[in-house]
């Protein structure tokens, strides 16, 4: 009845290197283009979860610690698993598109401006389900 | 054994009336498309059967949930929804797209309820 597959919605990636990775949907296809004729989802995630923390840590420990390693990808619906949670990160749209997959580079650029925006988030101490690992 | 009797007929007259929207063509059968027409938004409703493996039923009013699609527990297994689409295989799940033909089925089943709920009183004030 509803669409739920939007951006900003944090979506479980099933399968992959980056399975078992929580990510938001940046950029959502649901009729599919010429060249993935299926519906498609852009996602920025989380590769490298930050590890736990305790108040016996300190400063450089902490900010070793709160590294947060992304990723960004393109991916079939089918393989992501939606959730009822969503984060509203402002990801630069002009940055995040499909159009940096075409070289190495550029990849690298737009998982450094996500990872940048995702640290950021997790320092306010926001959105936590979204930084923790998922256990299976 | 009352119980099954008035199971057995609700479950055949749900089944004709499926053969309305068999006609009209506005249904997918089977697991991967009905999630997929969940994701788009599409579904209006879904129907498990009663021996649907318990992830997948799951996963199902999961996204059901998310996307606000009304699921319904069909009181057949899969062979039965089958037979009753008039298909010759087994089907799981299903989702159904045209929402004039959903609030038909809701209309008719109240009516088959208050119907055999009717047919049980009689029986019971018999047996007094």
């Amino acid at each position: 009845m509803g669409k739920f597959m939007k951006p900003g919605k944090v979506v479980l990636v099933l399968a992959g290197c980056y399975s078992g990775c929580k990510a938001i949907m940046v950029k959502n296809i649901d009729d599919g283009t010429s060249d993935r004729p299926y519906s498609h989802a852009l996602v920025a995630g989380i590769d490298c979860y930050p590890r736990k923390l305790t108040a016996a840590m300190g400063k450089k420990k902490i900010a070793k610690r709160s590294k947060i390693k992304s990723f960004v990808k393109v991916y079939n619906h089918s393989h992501l698993m939606p959730t009822r949670y969503s984060v509203d990160i402002p990801l630069d749209k002009t940055v995040i598109n499909k159009g940096v997959f075409r070289g190495p580079a550029l990849k690298h650029k737009t998982q450094q401006e996500a990872k940048v925006e995702f640290e950021e988030r997790y320092k306010t101490g926001k959105n936590k389900w979204f930084f923790q690992k998922l256990w299976f | 054994m009352l119980a099954a009797v008035k199971m057995k007929k609700s479950l055949e007259l749900i089944n004709s009336r499926f053969q309305l929207i068999v006609k009209s063509g506005q249904y997918m059968l089977g697991y991967k498309q009905t999630v997929n027409m969940i994701r788009q938004g599409k579904a209006k409703s879904v129907d498990l059967t009663n021996n649907c493996p318990a992830l997948r039923k799951y996963e199902i009013k999961y996204n059901a949930t998310l996307a606000k699609t009304g699921v319904h527990h069909h009181s057949g297994n899969n062979i039965e929804l089958g037979t009753g689409w008039g298909k010759y295989y087994r089907v799981h799940t299903l989702a159904i797209i045209d929402p004039i033909l959903i609030s038909l089925i809701a209309y008719q089943s109240r009516l088959v309820k208050s119907k055999t709920s009717t047919v049980f009183l009689s029986f019971f004030f018999f047996f007094l």
